[in-house]
């Protein structure tokens, strides 16, 4: 499957922009992450239940960790596949 | 290793509705962004003027707004679970079917996520949840629930796009840059599709227990209350089952649109609705089964307050459409689906339409009742909505439609390269599959 040859701004304007949406994909975990560590500061602070704060955490960072983590994988993992430039 | 290489020449009714736009086309997208425009502005209204130009009231606090937010939640399910279950059982009949399922879920999830926010009234106090969230509150775990799915089903739907993406970079008529920057440098060398098959693989074991959850979290903002008709043990796989259910119907909708204006009809046969009616009759039959259940419970148990508000379904205001409700979800699609004779379209069709709307009707059934039936003194409301309810929620169901067409524009809505594989490859591999289910053929002791 050939690629057009659009001369090396353009292709290294399309690469930047690649890696930025994987970049904003960890953003986003971190936000979450982020999110996640102040809410269970919030609950502590106030003597909420705090295991349940802890558990929701234990379960949906992970989530958020494996999807980042699918997505850089495959992105890599395609540049790696290429074929040797000519 | 993989042995085939798609072709960007071949399946050019795929790529017809990409490359060539009518007039049909503008005059659709102008009625919805009107119809859009139409609900901004009435939401824009509900911000300056508050909640009361909503029918809602104490103790009637959900309405519409919250009733939509379920059901178009649960339409989302159709999508990246049924592709995900037909990917795991190697289903063939699957391959037109998974794109527009997975497009189905990201398209809802993220317009059924607005409608809590629009039922705040004061959208700015969104901030709360971030600032000062309780994650003990089932209304957190949607949250966290809601948007994992949506980030799961995104990549869900993106990883399978690749191969096609590079197809119409490859094909050089339109978007070059778009396609250039989301075929993610795509060549098609066995190492790639080694890395996207390994991916996809993950993916689609991973959304089916985030796909599940969604909808039990969300029958817990319910179930974890003791609202009379709320407090329920079976309402985590009763809202599943249900999601399920609509989530098929609005597959089946958008795949006979798409037929229709797209002239799918070599690619949809009758074949993949026949196949996938039988998922929905089967749905239809345990969405009746758990409306039995979760009924003889509450009339068997005869708590007062829980009598009231059943009574108050089945016989008092609300029992015309408690009763649409069991025609459209069961009567309906058990009639019409039962006999492979009647499994046409046509009557697929009228189907699916019975079961969104008994959906719906499920839905307002759920939330409404409840509310108007406190087990506190307090006096009750009766709940009507008004013009700016509903026109938000034909503003939704716009905004369901323009997205769809407006992916479909960019890209193919049936996957090429899986339509491709499966001509090279499916067959042979079917064959060695039903080959490895059977024993191997004994020698005769004749």
């Amino acid at each position: 499957m050939p690629e057009p040859d659009r001369g090396p701004w353009y292709q290294r304007g399309i690469r930047a922009l690649q890696i930025l949406s994987i970049v904003l994909m960890w953003a986003f975990l971190g936000g979450v992450v982020t999110w996640m560590v102040n809410v269970v500061g919030v609950s502590r602070a106030q003597g909420d239940a705090l295991t349940a704060s802890v558990g929701i955490s234990m379960v949906a960072v992970p989530v958020y960790t494996l999807v980042a983590s699918v997505l850089t994988y495959v992105y890599f993992g395609l540049r790696r596949g290429r074929r040797p430039e000519k | 290793m993989h042995r085939f290489e798609p072709s960007s020449t071949q399946d050019e009714t795929l790529f017809r509705p990409i490359e060539r736009t009518t007039r049909k086309f503008y005059l659709t997208v102008a009625v919805l962004v009107a119809i859009i425009l139409f609900a901004v502005i009435m939401y824009l209204r509900q911000m300056m003027l508050g909640l009361t130009v909503t029918g809602m009231m104490q103790p009637v606090t959900w309405g519409f707004y919250i009733v939509n937010f379920v059901f178009f939640i649960g339409i989302s399910h159709a999508g990246t679970l049924i592709s995900a279950i037909l990917r795991i059982t190697q289903a063939e009949w699957r391959r037109p079917i998974t794109r527009m399922a997975e497009v189905i879920t990201a398209i809802v999830l993220a317009i059924g996520g607005l409608h809590p926010i629009i039922d705040l009234g004061r959208p700015d106090r969104v901030a709360n949840v971030f600032l000062y969230g309780r994650l003990q509150s089932p209304l957190l775990w949607d949250v966290t629930s809601i948007s994992a799915y949506f980030a799961a089903s995104t990549v869900y739907l993106f990883l399978p796009l690749i191969p096609d993406v590079a197809l119409l970079r490859e094909r050089g008529k339109k978007h070059r840059w778009l396609y250039e920057f989301l075929s993610w440098g795509w060549q098609g060398t066995p190492q790639q599709w080694k890395v996207l098959h390994r991916a996809i693989n993950i993916m689609m074991i991973v959304v089916v227990p985030i796909a599940v959850s969604v909808h039990t979290v969300i029958s817990y903002i319910f179930a974890m209350t003791l609202q009379s008709g709320w407090h329920s043990t079976i309402f985590g796989p009763y809202f599943v089952v249900g999601a399920i259910f609509s989530g098929i119907a609005a597959l089946f909708i958008a795949m006979i649109a798409f037929r229709s204006a797209f002239r799918l009809q070599a690619y949809l046969k009758l074949v993949h609705f026949q196949q996938l009616a039988k998922l929905m009759l089967a749905m239809a039959v345990l969405w009746g089964y758990f409306t039995f259940c979760e009924y003889l419970t509450g009339f068997y148990g005869g708590e007062p307050a829980e009598m009231k508000t059943l009574l108050y379904k089945v016989s008092g205001r609300y029992a015309p459409l408690f009763w649409t409700m069991i025609v459209c979800n069961f009567a309906i699609p058990v009639a019409l689906l039962s006999y492979k004779k009647f499994r046409t379209i046509p009557s697929i069709l009228i189907s699916s339409f019975a079961v969104l709307i008994g959906m719906w009707l499920e839905r307002l059934i759920i939330v409404v009742p409840s509310l108007e039936n406190p087990r506190m003194p307090f006096p009750t409301h009766i709940y009507v909505p008004t013009l700016t309810e509903i026109s938000i929620f034909a503003g939704g169901l716009a905004l369901f439609a323009l997205g769809f067409i407006v992916f479909a524009k960019f890209f193919p809505i049936v996957s090429v390269w899986e339509i491709q594989e499966g001509r090279a490859l499916g067959k042979a591999e079917t064959e060695e599959r039903i080959e490895s289910y059977l024993p191997e053929e004994q020698p005769s002791h004749a």
